[in-house]
């Protein structure tokens, strides 16, 4: 078989929202270049599935030719720049019907998950000879492996194919060996102890229901239901970047202060919880995957929405619109005029603009697709369709005024609008309170928390604990929510951090290292910084007493290694005595840009050039067709990485 | 595709035609441990407690026992005898384990998972997947290993198979005792096995894989007793140390070594049962056992001479418990394991009375022996297997070997203890993983067909 080439290799990302393909290993590793949503249509065949929803044509002109035209949009995407969801974001309904092949990370339907994959692998348009790296989901069990490696072989007839753990991945891509992977999905949680390259798989957290970005979604809607926003609304208020989870104990932003800024600034609540902040972590807002969640309701609006905005799209639905779009033209104006006027005052008053978390009310956009929806069902011409969209549409004028307030956003907020109108969404302003702080407050932090701690109580090697607890690594789509990581660290140090105990901390004990067996564990040695170890106690005892002991300890008693003479006081074989994140790498600018949220992809992209291209199989990476013929789908057990 | 049938012996020198896939399935008072024949440890461990709620539904898994709600009962389904006695429960959590993370499929409802859809042979799915059929049985396609305790009744290994025949389909099972398997484990075909688990201490003498039936002994001194012994030493300390799981807290800070707890406590809407606080604290109790306590080492028992006085005058061990109570253990640390090999160091309360003399591990390896024929006493000794998670108390092997020294001055006694973590723990699982593996092991398996002409009797006969 002739090697494989780094543009023959395609790696596959299936998740329970969104599915990550690549054909190609680019020089410096790019984020995903296709990116699907995880969703198929039944078609009129049962058994069968389309990737898009096939709608009946209604003879109404106005409809067919936007359809068409966004249609040959969607078709010709996938080709330039594989986001192929614009056009069928726009179109809400089509959401509708969807089948979600994979749910909480587990495969539910096979037939529609195989033929997401084909769609996946046709969009992608490989070369004969070309392999294939799968990253699978924790829940995947064995024999799904099997069935797979043998869909892949016969269904593709690829030369090679080859299976990685999605939180083995994640490691890759840090480049770390010893991790422990929080892996935040779309409606479940997987906490993975990785220790040398091996996932522990015994005490491993697969799929920790409701604890996903769909719990904090849930979270929103419990808490604004009262106010009329429905489940859609939730979702994109949480993926805006208003919707930030705060530290424990900060007080909610009080009805003190009277005046708020009534306009959203996106560039100053940028970064979406992602690691980096300023433009880079702007970027990564604009490459969530945008869009509606897969049950949400539509055409529900009933409530009032905050700013006395009725259910437009039931308005428009019953003929009513053009008084409506009057007196919307009517208020719009009213407001622009308020706003130009009322502008300096605020700024007045404030010098310093001030942040999301003190603000008690903010606002953001709201891509309303019932109200398209509902667009699409009057008879309009085309021309009549465009001035709808355009009256109705809050998105551009709102961002003209933000270039007066020259507030700096323009590079992210024109490369929105812009890409909202060539949707043909429908963007309203809506206006929440501090309830947009309380996504995480269902207790869903604490389930996160108590699964790390489950983790990595249950990996036998005692002493690795404590360097699991220094190396977690918070990803999934799940913990972009803003401030999600930093909550979450705070949880698990005020639930589980051990301090050093103040009994042990004056008596000349033997260091702990001394006595440590390795089956056992009873007591492990702590490279321990707690806030406690150093400077809590009084700098002269402890330099006299971590000095008596140095001469006890094996090796590396130098006084140059602050970890071991901290080490000498602590004497726990409890742990954490510390908890640390994984630092992202800093070698590959385009995902600094968007965040390491799909590490797994990254470390995919890392792993397949290591297996198929500089390793060629030499260790047995990947299971090549021979392989699979000789010894069938069950060989692939021993491929796996 | 062309799979042989997975029940059929390979024909010889076909290649990995020893395969079966076989599933060896090692249940536990503690966890049960199930994965596929051949690999060197389990992929599956899930908790043996389970979840109950008041509507009768049962809740299996890490992930649903640990979850704080309201009337939700967390049970086990061995009995107090060591023999499975919720039947029902066992079954399902059996399954639920081999499904869950070794063969998948059955998961969902079938109207659902479109296992049912029929055949989808069109342009879009032209392969034919096997497993895509309609499975009613959960484990049509693998053989089944199980192990069982060497004490288990004649009616329970009669359950055994047919649970697994009639409930999951299996095309061949074999049961085999822990004793045996944990001896495969280490490489020995004769030896002592002593299998310090949860709620039960086994030895069990093996000649040439096969148990003396006779010989086998068990206690209730292991893991849990410890478990007592700490809780009491909690509660009989002045002042009472507090036993506070982690769900109960929502944050700590820190004290004084000593000085009552300063924490946030959460308080629930329905307060989580009795059952389910008693296993939170467990877990805290098992991070106590792993980094405080410690058996004494020996020479001689911890109540001789001047012993006690040593431990007292030893570094303690400090422990913070989720509160954030932290205080340093001394000589107690030593006390709480020492019931297992001395009865009347054992820390006695009204409801728990002093266990028997002959509980302990040095009188149980001394009546195990007892049984064996004198010239074979030697060679027993001389392969002393230490399995079972309990047998991770620090220092406990010095112990025991000090302890066995004691009684057999004049053999060759030899502990066999994998050093590794895995191996004790699972050591039975691997031992069935080799044996399931093993191409003459075809021989063995009580087929459907036997079953389905013999009954579940057959077991008695076939599997010594």
């Amino acid at each position: 078989m002739p090697p494989f080439k780094d543009d023959q290799i395609i790696v596959i990302a299936p998740g329970s929202e969104t599915t990550l393909a690549q054909l190609g290993l680019p020089e410096s590793f790019t984020p995903a270049r296709v990116r699907i949503r995880s969703r198929m249509f039944p078609a009129e065949k049962e058994g069968e599935f389309e990737p898009y929803k096939i709608r009946r044509k209604q003879d109404k002109p106005a409809e067919k030719s936007v359809e068409q035209n966004g249609e040959a949009q969607g078709e010709t995407k996938p080709a330039t720049d594989g986001d192929d969801e614009i056009i069928w974001e726009e179109d809400r309904v089509s959401e509708e019907g969807a089948v979600w092949p994979i749910q909480d990370g587990k495969i539910t339907d096979w037939p529609c998950f195989f033929a997401l994959i084909s769609h996946v692998y046709n969009a992608l348009n490989p070369p004969f000879h070309t392999a294939i790296l799968l990253i699978t989901q924790p829940s995947w069990t064995p024999r799904e492996h099997e069935k797979l490696a043998q869909f892949f072989f016969e269904k593709f007839k690829t030369p090679a194919f080859g299976l990685m753990d999605a939180a083995l991945a994640t490691t890759w891509a840090y480049g770390v060996h010893t991790a422990t992977i929080v892996d935040v999905g779309k409606g479940k949680t997987d906490v993975t102890a990785v220790s040398e390259f091996i996932p522990h798989l015994q005490g491993r957290i697969v799929s920790l229901p409701d604890s996903g970005g769909e719990a904090f979604t849930e979270a929103l809607h419990d808490k604004l239901k009262s106010k009329g926003f429905n489940r859609d609304m939730c979702e994109q208020l949480k993926k805006s970047p208003i919707c930030e989870i705060l530290p424990d104990g900060t007080p909610l932003p009080g009805s003190g202060k009277a005046e708020e800024d009534p306009v959203t600034n996106p560039a100053a609540a940028a970064s979406t919880g992602a690691t980096g902040s300023g433009p880079a972590a702007a970027a990564a807002i604009g490459n969530t995957p945008r869009g509606p969640g897969p049950d949400t309701e539509v055409g529900e609006e009933d409530g009032p929405e905050n700013e006395g905005v009725l259910d437009v799209a039931s308005i428009v639905a019953g003929g009513k619109m053009n008084e409506y779009l009057a007196k919307k033209e009517k208020e719009k104006q009213d407001k622009s005029n308020a706003k130009k006027k009322g502008a300096p005052v605020p700024e007045a008053n404030r010098p310093v603009r001030l942040p999301n978390s003190k603000r008690e009310k903010a606002t953001f956009l709201y891509e309303d697709h019932a109200l398209l929806d509902a667009l699409k069902n009057t008879n309009l011409d085309t021309q009549g369709m465009a001035d709808a969209k355009a009256a109705l549409d809050e998105g551009p004028s709102k961002r003209a005024q933000e270039g007066e307030n020259g507030d700096g956003a323009e590079a992210n907020g024109s490369g929105e609008a812009t890409s909202a109108a060539s949707k043909g969404a429908i963007r309203r302003e809506m206006e929440v309170g501090t309830e947009r702080f309380l996504a995480g407050s269902n207790g869903t932090m604490e389930k996160i928390a108590d699964a790390i701690h489950r983790v990595i109580s249950a990996v036998d090697e005692v002493n690795k604990r404590s360097e699991l607890w220094d190396s977690l690594i918070i990803c999934g789509n799940g913990s972009r929510l803003r401030g999600f990581k930093e909550a979450l660290l705070q949880t698990l140090n005020s639930k589980y951090l051990i301090s050093p105990s103040s009994a042990t901390i004056f008596t000349s004990e033997i260091p702990s290292n001394l006595s440590t067996p390795a089956g056992t564990g009873a007591n492990t040695p702590q490279p321990q910084l707690g806030p406690h170890g150093g400077s809590g106690v009084n700098p002269l005892l402890f330099a006299a007493t971590t000095a008596q002991s140095q001469g006890m300890m094996p090796h590396g008693g130098n006084p140059l290694m602050p970890s071991m003479s901290h080490n000498a006081h602590s004497s726990h074989g409890q742990t954490p005595t510390s908890i640390k994140t994984v630092k992202p790498p800093e070698y590959f600018p385009e995902w600094k840009d968007v965040g390491f949220d799909e590490s797994a992809f990254l470390g995919a992209q890392v792993a397949a050039k290591v297996i198929f291209v500089v390793d060629q199989g030499q260790s047995k990476g990947y299971m090549t067709r021979p392989d699979y013929n000789d010894q069938g789908p069950q060989g692939i057990h021993d491929y796996s990485l | 595709m062309n799979i042989p049938n997975s029940s059929t012996a390979p024909a010889a020198g076909e290649y990995a035609g020893d395969e079966v896939s076989a599933i060896v399935l090692d249940p536990g008072y503690s966890t049960t441990r199930a994965g596929f024949a051949g690999e060197d440890v389990p992929k599956s461990v899930c908790p043996s407690f389970y979840g109950q709620s008041d509507n009768d539904s049962y809740l299996f898994g890490e992930n649903a026992i640990h979850s704080p709600v309201g009337n939700l009962n967390i049970k086990n389904y061995w009995g107090a005898d060591g023999i499975v006695e919720d039947w029902d429960a066992a079954t399902k959590l059996w399954e639920y384990s081999i499904t869950s993370r070794l063969t998948g499929a059955k998961a969902g409802d079938p109207t659902k998972n479109g296992l049912n859809d029929p055949p989808a042979n069109g342009e879009s799915m032209d392969v034919e997947m096997e497993g895509v059929e309609n499975n009613e049985k959960p484990m049509e396609d693998s053989p089944l290993l199980m192990t069982e305790p060497g004490w288990n009744s004649a009616k329970a290994r009669e359950k055994y198979i047919e649970m697994a025949m009639e409930d999951w389909g299996v095309p061949a099972f074999f049961l085999q005792k822990t004793g045996v398997l944990a001896a495969f484990a280490s490489g020995k075909a004769s030896g002592i096995i002593i299998d310090v688990g949860a709620s039960h201490t086994s030895v069990t003498p093996v000649l040439d894989g096969m148990v003396l039936r006779k010989g086998v002994q068990k206690s209730p001194l292991a893991g849990n007793f410890v478990s007592q012994q700490i809780r009491q030493t909690f509660k009989t300390a002045t002042p009472e140390i507090p036993l506070t799981p982690h769900y109960l807290v929502k944050s700590k800070t820190q004290v004084d070594a000593g000085a009552p707890a300063n924490a946030i406590y959460k308080t629930f809407p329905v307060e989580p049962s009795a059952s389910f606080r008693a296993n939170e604290e467990e877990r805290v109790l098992t991070e106590f056992k792993e980094s405080v306590v410690e058996v004494w080492p020996g020479p001689g028992r911890f109540n001789n001479g001047t012993n006690e006085e040593i431990a007292k005058n030893a570094p303690g061990r400090p422990f913070e418990m989720p509160d954030g109570w932290n205080n340093i253990f001394g000589s107690e640390r030593f006390r709480v394991a020492e019931g297992l090999f001395d009865a009347s160091a054992a820390l006695t309360s009204e409801a728990n009375a002093r266990p028997k003399d002959e509980w302990t591990i040095p009188r149980l390896v001394q009546a195990a022996v007892s049984h064996v024929d004198a010239d074979q006493r030697p060679l027993l000794l001389a392969n002393i297997v230490v399995t079972g998670g309990s047998t991770l108390l620090h220092k406990f092997n010095d112990r025991l070997n000090f302890e066995i020294n004691a009684i057999y001055p004049s053999t060759r006694n030899k502990l066999i203890a994998p050093g590794s973590v895995v191996e004790r723990k699972y050591a039975a699982w691997i031992g069935g993983s080799i044996l399931a593996s093993l191409g003459s092991f075809h021989q063995l398996w009580i087929s459907k067909k036997e079953y389905e002409e013999h009954g579940a009797s057959i077991v008695e006969k076939r599997c010594r």
